[in-house]
């Protein structure tokens, strides 16, 4: 299927959303994200880490290091509670903006 | 915010943890995306191959993850850090230059400083202290400019003065401290009740003085300070009520004061009340201060100084309505003003410290202009690497920061070094006196200053940054990349820059030399100044006949002759004479003497004149000079006839066409009987009361002790012998008469003299030591710059030798650019040497603001001292090796 680019200032929004289904480390947000987006998002590899970074520098995801599933060690984040709000805000706002932009796209001349 | 500020401090506290997990984090990623594509069926090596493809630049993924968690400007920092130290360890001879400069104008400054802050900026130590005054009496159309308070003036103001919220007195002294048998001498202070109150600061153990104290018959109690506290009595809390003796008399201990309590600069032991009588409350005794009793007071919260003044000159215009000598007291010009207490104690020794800050800051200013000059040179020399990495894609930012970075370094270095300079300059202006002044021993290096220093290390590192700065970022990269030197060629603008700088030093080190020069003639036109009497060979000390013996003057009479013949009987012994006062003492005290014959003009007022009680040979001793008539001898004491001797002054300004041998003078402001008139015996040569430098033909007095007595007398010793054997001799002989007794004091006439010397003798040496500094800056600037310009046109000069160019016209060229810099610096610094002048012209003694022989002196030394400095490289210019110049790089 199609890939999609991402669209800016989207990035942060997928990892909180990613990471609010269970806890994951970093390569784990990539498949996660590629598979909840039904494969149509693909995460350019390099910016995923500062990004993860930039968000539990804000308090927004917490991280720990913990055992993956192939034995090594990793490092897991997890949704703090000031992420858990930032993504429902974030949520919200989307939808609003998806709606008012597909709204607008749909208008017909008649509507007018 | 905060938790972001939490999470950056984490992460800074352990660096390398985080270092490490975030490269272990990367590789794990690698890993598990290998496997996965191993999984997917690519070999292992492929699978490797293509992880490490696909996630990137490891280094820059790092960058971006450090930058993330707000890491980026601190590694900026430590890498430009780091960078800044290599350049300052590979340029040594620079790097030495700029911080000895950066740590001698900082040290001279800081020491400067220290001084200032120690005496004019810091508060005294007292709650509110900016509320407190002191008021004084003056009379200066009578030749008296403070004469202090009288006890009437104490008793009429307070409580009149609204303005005041409290109103005190007190008179500083010493005092035979112990019981009979153990004593000593120490200072002590007399105070009103109110003393407390006024300066803020009361008692910590006891209670402070009552009004029924101020009795004399009921004063005998006694406030301790801290420290005799401690020394006497061991800090015992039970010390109230227990005995001091002070003068032979017992008082009881009625409190203590706090650790650390000073009274302005006096160290005094003891409080006592500042006793009186009801005669000398009188309305009559009302003019009567003598400069022994001063007055201060502190002003209710919201009242101004002129507030305070209206209502005294009120008071004194309503009280001055009654008195019978109203009409001679105004025509004396009687005001007592009212001025902040903290500005009279320093009002003497302001300019000349905030003189020597403006030198040690222009020194500074010199230092600072050297060190942009080096700094440009040095950039300029780098210019060629700044540009290639501009070209190569380096920000402009970083560029900036890594110069902002090294100056800044320096500059921080240069302020530790100079911490050390300005801990020995606070030695040496102390040796040099500077604890003697007022507040003066309060001058230390604290933490205070140590850190305003810092403060202004980093702010002066940003203003040395910014022409760096502004030459690093000027578009010159084409033209740097162009030049054929390897180093590069410096633009039009910044060889004016240099060549400007250059002759700014020149200006400024003009300035400061001329300056110091002024200083340096006013001090040995002062110390050239005759005294009036021959301080060579002569010693003197001073004794208070305190205690029940002597409380009648022929009492100190009979002690003074049996001191005198005590030490005439001891060898080396010339002569020996005493008085109650003596040149360079301190104590200027000056009152009204009448000479019979001389008319008063219309609104001139009875003249104060210096008045001396003296017995012994005390004209001999101190060797006076004898114009007319005979000096006073002991026997003049013992007759009933009154005579004196004058001086030339008092002769010339009260019979000034007569002969005054046989004349009278009445003490006082108006003739009195003609049996109390003292005739004139003897002139004798004037001398300098007050100083050196007092010009003033005060004109003096001097009578027989018994006329004029004084529990305080001066012993004054002539003779063959050293200083030290005659300080030895007379303080036996004291200690021989009555043990309870002690000289205090002592030092030979010569040391008096130096000592009064104080605030000419330092400034002008600092300004010396300032202005050699100076001079070596404008030899290390001038020859830096000079060595710059040969070493930028090498190539040129060699061609043009090559090409046939005598070596002379080589030099000539270099030694005309050091010329013109010299004839534009001097013309600028006569400008400011003008300017100089007039501002010091105040402290000056004796010599002109503009002298012409200064100036001279001054061009000629920075003359060759520039000249000198661009011998070297004119030099080097003329003697380049063609083939080797054309063939380096």
């Amino acid at each position: 299927m199609e890939k999609s680019e991402l669209l800016p200032g989207t990035l942060d929004m997928l990892i909180l959303k990613a990471v609010s289904l269970n806890p994951l480390h970093g390569y784990g947000v990539l498949l996660r994200i590629r598979q909840i987006s039904g494969e149509a998002l693909e995460i350019p590899q390099g910016s995923l880490y500062p990004a993860l970074y930039r968000l539990e520098h804000q308090g927004l995801i917490a991280a720990e290091w913990g055992q993956s599933e192939n034995n090594r060690r990793a490092k897991y984040y997890t949704l703090t509670a000031a992420g858990r709000r930032r993504l429902r805000e974030e949520t919200a706002g989307w939808n609003r903006l998806v709606s008012a932009i597909s709204a607008a796209l749909n208008t017909t001349s008649e509507e007018v | 915010m905060l938790r972001r500020l939490r999470s950056l401090l984490r992460v800074l506290k352990s660096r390398s943890e985080f270092e490490n997990g975030m490269t272990e984090e990367l590789h794990s990623h690698i890993e598990h995306y290998a496997q996965d594509l191993i999984r997917f069926g690519l070999s292992r090596e492929e699978a490797y191959r293509r992880a490490r493809l696909d996630i990137g630049g490891l280094n820059s993924i790092k960058d971006d993850c450090r930058e993330a968690r707000g890491l980026q400007p601190f590694d900026e920092l430590s890498r430009n850090l780091r960078y800044a130290g290599r350049w300052l360890r590979k340029t040594p001879a620079f790097t030495v230059t700029a911080l000895l400069t950066l740590a001698l104008c900082l040290g001279a400054n800081l020491t400067i400083f220290a001084v200032i802050d120690a005496i004019l900026v810091r508060p005294l130590p007292f709650p509110e202290a900016s509320r407190l005054v002191t008021i004084f009496n003056t009379y200066p159309k009578a030749g008296v400019e403070r004469d202090g308070s009288s006890i009437t003036n104490y008793y009429e103001r307070r409580g009149a003065i609204p303005a005041f919220s409290s109103l005190s007195i007190y008179a500083f002294g010493t005092a035979i401290v112990g019981a009979p048998g153990s004593t000593a001498r120490d200072q002590i202070t007399r105070i009103s009740p109110d003393f407390f109150t006024t300066v803020g600061v009361g008692p910590a153990m006891g209670r402070g003085f009552t009004d029924a104290e101020m009795e004399e018959q009921t004063d005998r109690v006694v406030i301790l300070a801290d420290e005799y506290w401690r020394q006497h009595f061991h800090a015992d809390p039970h010390v109230i009520g227990r005995t001091v003796w002070v003068d032979s008399i017992p008082r009881i201990v009625v409190g203590v004061l706090p650790r650390d309590f000073h009274f302005l600069s006096s160290k005094a032991q003891l409080y006592l009340p500042l006793s009186s009588s009801p005669e000398e409350r009188l309305p009559v005794q009302r003019h009567s201060g003598g400069n022994v009793i001063q007055m201060i007071a502190r002003l209710r919260p919201g009242a101004t100084l002129a507030q305070a003044q209206s209502q005294m000159d009120a008071q004194n215009t309503s009280l001055e309505r009654n008195d019978p000598q109203a009409k001679m007291i105004a025509a004396a010009g009687f005001r007592s003003p009212v001025i902040s207490l903290h500005v009279d104690q320093v009002a003497a020794i302001r300019p000349i410290l905030l003189l020597l800050q403006a030198g040690a800051f222009t020194l500074l200013l010199i230092g600072l202009v050297n060190l942009v000059n080096l700094l440009l040179v040095r950039a300029s020399s780098r210019s060629k690497e700044i540009a290639v990495r501009r070209a190569l894609g380096a920000n402009a930012t970083r560029i900036l920061a890594e110069a902002f970075v090294e100056t800044i370094l320096l500059v921080f270095l240069g302020d530790l070094l100079s911490l050390a300079v300005a801990s020995a300059g606070i030695r040496l202006v102390t040796a040099l006196g500077a604890d003697r002044l007022p507040f003066g021993s309060y001058i230390t290096l604290d933490a205070r200053l140590a850190t305003i220093a810092l403060t202004a290390s980093i702010v002066l590192g940003v203003i040395l940054a910014l022409p760096i700065a502004w030459f690093n970022l000027r578009p010159h990269l084409a033209e740097a990349l162009q030049t054929e030197s390897r180093a590069g060629t410096a633009g039009r603008a910044t060889l004016i820059l240099h060549h400007s700088f250059v002759a700014a030093q020149i200006a400024l080190g003009f300035v400061l030399l001329a300056g110091a020069g002024l200083l340096g003639l006013s001090l040995k036109r002062t110390m050239d100044v005759s005294p009036g009497f021959r301080p060579d060979h002569t010693i003197a000390g001073q004794i208070s006949l305190v205690g029940n013996r002597y409380s009648s003057p022929s009492a100190g009479l009979v002690y003074a002759d049996r001191l005198v013949d005590e030490l005439r009987r001891q060898p080396g012994v010339s002569a020996i004479g005493l008085a109650t006062n003596i040149p360079f003492s301190g104590n200027n005290g000056i009152s009204a003497a009448v000479a019979e014959g001389h008319v008063l003009r219309p609104g001139e007022s009875p003249r104060g004149s210096y008045a001396y009680g003296v017995s012994g040979d005390y004209f001999q001793a101190m060797g006076f000079s004898l114009r007319a008539g005979r000096f006073l001898t002991s026997e003049d004491s013992e007759r009933n006839v009154r005579t004196c001797v004058v001086d030339e002054d008092f002769a010339r300004y009260n019979w000034p066409n007569a002969n005054p041998l046989g004349r009278r003078i009445f003490q006082g402001i108006e003739p009195g009987k003609s049996a109390d008139g003292f005739t004139v015996v003897g002139v004798v040569g004037s001398i300098k009361q007050a100083g050196l430098t007092d010009d003033t033909a005060q004109g003096a007095v001097y009578y027989p002790y018994i006329y004029r007595p004084d529990f305080n007398i001066f012993v004054v010793l002539r003779g063959g012998v050293r200083p030290e054997s005659l300080k030895a001799v007379l303080q036996h002989a004291v200690r021989q008469i009555d043990p309870d007794l002690a000289v205090n004091a002592i030092q030979s006439m010569n040391d008096r003299i130096s000592a009064s010397l104080l605030d000419r003798r330092a400034p002008a040496l600092l300004s010396g030591i300032f202005s050699a500094i100076a001079l070596l800056l404008i030899t290390v600037g001038t020859y830096g710059v000079l060595s710059y310009a040969v070493a930028q046109r090498r190539r040129e000069i060699a061609i043009r030798i090559a090409l046939g160019a005598r070596p002379e016209r080589i030099q000539w060229q270099f030694f005309s650019l050091a010329l013109r810099l010299l004839a534009f610096g001097i013309a600028v610094g006569l400008c400011g040497a003008w300017a100089t002048g007039r501002a010091i012209e105040a402290v000056l003694f004796h010599v002109a603001a503009h002298s012409p022989a200064i100036l001279a002196i001054s061009t000629s030394m920075v003359a060759v001292i520039a000249l000198a400095a661009c011998l070297v490289p004119a030099r080097r210019a003329a003697r380049i090796p063609p083939l080797k110049a054309l063939t380096d790089q």
